[in-house]
């Protein structure tokens, strides 16, 4: 697995595009943590313990979402918490973690 | 030494300071806790918490603020948790966010390591009140200070160490 992220538009899906030629990107993982922690009530890690199993080579690409004031709707918290939760998981599990800033990946793992 | 680890929320903070005070010799570890419990959301956290470091033998000493007065034994790894909840409750609940340097170089001189955790509350790029903005200039200055007070500053990216000032310890 690898794992690309960033703040907002920092550049991660660019440079998971441009290093992985070909392979299945899977893009705002947040997003798809917003679906399937929020909407469909699932516990975060066994989310991604499930996600890791099924998709050891998964290129994955995520916004940073935790570096603000903690928000005040208890719905906003659980999202960023659980963004947390789930990407600690998957950079875990990776062999490459990188994260932009500016367009600049740096490989901290 | 001291220690500063900081990173965004749910980032493994918390649990790679637990890993680094495990790595330390220590045969007193107290917790410092700064959280006020005040809601159930609070509590599920301060559960979690205690759970992940139940067999670390940490001995828990409640500080909402005024560090000065924490009973801490000399020569003790201290981990504190967290400087976000100390600045707010000096902050905001009768106290004096000024004394929270010199509280801190302190207790950095008293214990024989000192692991103080904070948070990256700066990068929302949301406009909030008067008062909070006013929150986050004061907590920026105390992390800015206790970066400048610790050996070593690291951040925590999604469970992974990056060192801004020091070395990465091996762990």
């Amino acid at each position: 697995m690898k794992l690309y992220i960033g703040g907002a538009y920092q550049g991660q899906a660019e440079m998971a595009q441009a290093e992985n030629p070909g392979m299945p990107l899977y893009r705002d993982f947040h997003e798809t943590i917003r679906k399937a922690v929020l909407a469909e009530g699932r516990d975060p890690l066994a989310f991604a313990a499930a996600f890791c199993r099924d998709h050891p080579d998964a290129v994955v690409i995520a916004n940073e979402v935790g570096a603000g004031v903690v928000p005040m709707a208890a719905e906003d918290r659980a999202f960023r918490e659980a963004v947390g939760r789930v990407l600690c998981v998957l950079a875990r599990n990776a062999e490459q973690v990188t994260r932009c800033i500016c367009g600049i990946g740096v490989r901290i793992k | 030494m001291i220690w500063l680890v900081t990173g965004g929320s749910g980032c493994g903070k918390s649990t790679w300071a637990e890993k680094l005070v495990r790595s330390l010799p220590a045969e007193k570890r107290i917790y410092l806790a700064t959280m006020q419990v005040y809601d159930p959301e609070s509590e599920k956290r301060v559960r979690r918490h205690r759970a992940q470091r139940a067999h670390l033998g940490f001995r828990t000493v409640e500080c909402e603020k005024n560090l000065s007065a924490a009973q801490i034994e000399a020569d003790s790894v201290v981990l504190l948790e967290d400087l976000v909840n100390l600045a707010a409750n000096e902050m905001f609940d009768g106290g004096d966010p000024n004394r929270i340097l010199p509280d801190l170089q302190k207790l950095s001189k008293r214990c024989s390591h000192l692991i103080m955790v904070t948070n990256d509350l700066f990068s929302d790029g949301e406009t909030y009140s008067s008062s909070v903005q006013e929150y986050l200039r004061c907590l920026a200055e105390i992390n800015r200070q206790a970066a400048g007070l610790a050996d070593h500053v690291i951040e925590v990216v999604y469970s992974i160490p990056v060192a801004l000032k020091g070395e990465l310890p091996c762990l």
